[in-house]
């Protein structure tokens, strides 16, 4: 079996928030692609900032590694960037997989 | 979110320990209120800054895990808000900042910060902080209850060491000065005006030599428990007791303007008191006793006198000596008065009652007096 690089380990203790912390996430998403449209760079850094902090005190390295670069592009004014994190985010989202230990 | 809400629900009675997280992300409050619960910690949120300020007015907690980005108040504004309210400014602050905002964490000092936690928070990293500051606030809260202890105690041994001397009422006061200022009877020594009541027992010879000495000192006692009653009924303090003699100071420690109305009516009160004392004694052991009392106002001297081992709260002077004289000249129920004394109480005093002794020279004075002598008796005691 090859390892699987969207598969996550989480403290077990966590277990029972995981379903609403994707919830907001996919959530999180949506939020990402109307302020995009909307051009709103201050709400972008400020969602990126949160997933920055939120993701990896979970476990979820990938999310506050994307969250830095919603935030670094957003104070950039970089909307191509931007764009093609919350892609990659939306795509990430769909494939990971939790592992309790 | 009834998942959450359900497992973070867990009974935790027992947690005295109680932390108030505030971060405006959902997930995030839910992460640490989690960690925080599993150390058998109480955990209460709010997800914005005006409400973290209004929780922690209505209860304080023990410690507040603070996000510093939150849209409205900031963490840096709540955090200052409670570091300069006198009420809350002992409560610990944990900020929590990203890790490479090294800016934020400068403004977090200035506000008043207690400890930092970066995002994304490592759990391990979470407990050691709270638990550094938990240590912290439970020893200082223990030698805050230690201190509160000890004050309790030595308020109470000074209540205990002055309330065989003076009135429970002065003991009180006493108590509540040593608290404000320190010792009321410490290192003061202070000329001030007094009145000097001396009170002792007629025929009190005869009763030591009638008697055995085990009914001699239960006699005393019978004799100095009324004479003590009557003291403190008016807040005299006793500043000596001595054979059958009994010297009562009124004006000291604390201020009476009426000092001398308060002296004329203990000595009522004493002559009053020893009445039927007197009459059971005439009956049982057919001895003829009454309280002579002398009385006498003006400058002495109060204060701790004696040595480092041995001090006893002392009132000398001229107005103590003439006390002392006058009351050996008085006959049993007959209260002598210096001259001004007896003029600050002459108002309350029945004239039939008052014989004037003129001016009298007292043994080992050069001057003579103008002395009073009122009969008392229980039936004058208004």
């Amino acid at each position: 079996m090859t390892a699987n690089i969207h598969t996550v380990i989480i403290a077990k203790d966590l277990a029972d928030l995981i379903p609403v912390f994707f919830r907001n996430r996919q959530k999180e998403v949506e939020t990402l692609r109307t302020a995009l449209a909307a051009g709103d760079f201050e709400q972008l850094r400020q969602l990126g900032h949160r997933m920055k902090g939120v993701g990896n005190s979970y476990g979820f390295a990938r999310v506050s590694e994307i969250g830095k670069r919603v935030e670094d592009g957003a104070k950039a004014g970089d909307k191509t960037a931007i764009d093609a994190c919350i892609r990659e985010y939306a795509d990430y989202l769909s494939k990971v997989q939790v592992v309790y230990e | 979110m009834n998942d959450r809400a359900a497992a973070d629900s867990a009974p935790d009675a027992q947690a005295a320990y109680r932390v108030l997280v505030v971060d405006d992300d959902p997930d995030m409050v839910a992460f640490l209120a989690r960690l925080l619960k599993r150390e058998g910690m109480s955990v209460e949120t709010a997800v914005n800054g005006e409400s973290a300020l209004m929780q922690v007015m209505t209860a304080p907690p023990d410690l507040v895990l603070l996000d510093v980005m939150m849209p409205g108040t900031s963490g840096f504004d709540v955090c200052r808000q409670l570091k300069g309210d006198e009420a809350t400014a002992l409560i610990p602050i944990v900020l929590v900042t990203a890790l490479e905002d090294s800016e934020s964490r400068v403004r977090g000092i200035e506000a008043g910060a207690d400890d930092f936690l970066s995002k994304p928070v490592r759990r391990e990293e979470l407990i050691a902080r709270v638990k550094t500051l938990r240590r912290l606030h439970d020893t200082r809260k223990e030698l805050e209850s230690r201190r509160l202890a000890a004050e309790v105690q030595r308020k109470e041994a000074i209540r205990k060491a002055f309330s065989r001397y003076i009135s429970p009422r002065l003991a009180d006061r006493i108590t509540e000065a040593a608290g404000e200022h320190g010792d009321p009877f410490q290192g003061r020594a202070q000329r001030t005006s007094v009145v000097a009541l001396f009170a002792d027992l007629r025929g009190f010879t005869r009763l030591t030599e009638k008697n055995e000495v085990g009914a001699v000192v239960a006699m005393l006692n019978e004799y100095f428990a009324v004479l003590t009653e009557a003291a403190y009924q008016h807040d005299g303090t006793i500043f000596n007791m001595a054979g059958d003699s009994l010297l009562v100071g009124f004006n000291v420690p604390f201020a009476q303007p009426d000092a001398a109305e308060r002296a004329w009516h203990t000595a009522l009160e004493m002559v009053a008191r020893f009445g039927p004392v007197a009459a059971s004694w005439r009956e049982r052991h057919g001895l003829e006793v009454g309280v002579g009392i002398g009385m006498c106002a003006g400058e002495a001297i109060i204060g701790n006198v004696g040595s480092t081992h041995y001090a006893s709260y002392t009132i000398i002077g001229n107005p103590v000596n003439t006390a002392a004289r006058l009351m050996q000249m008085a006959a049993a129920g007959e209260v002598l008065v210096c001259g001004p004394l007896y003029e600050r109480i002459r108002h309350l005093v029945p004239a039939a009652r008052v014989a004037t002794r003129g001016d009298v020279t007292l043994r080992g004075k050069s001057e003579s007096i103008p002395v009073f002598a009122v009969r008392a008796g229980a039936h004058e005691h208004a």
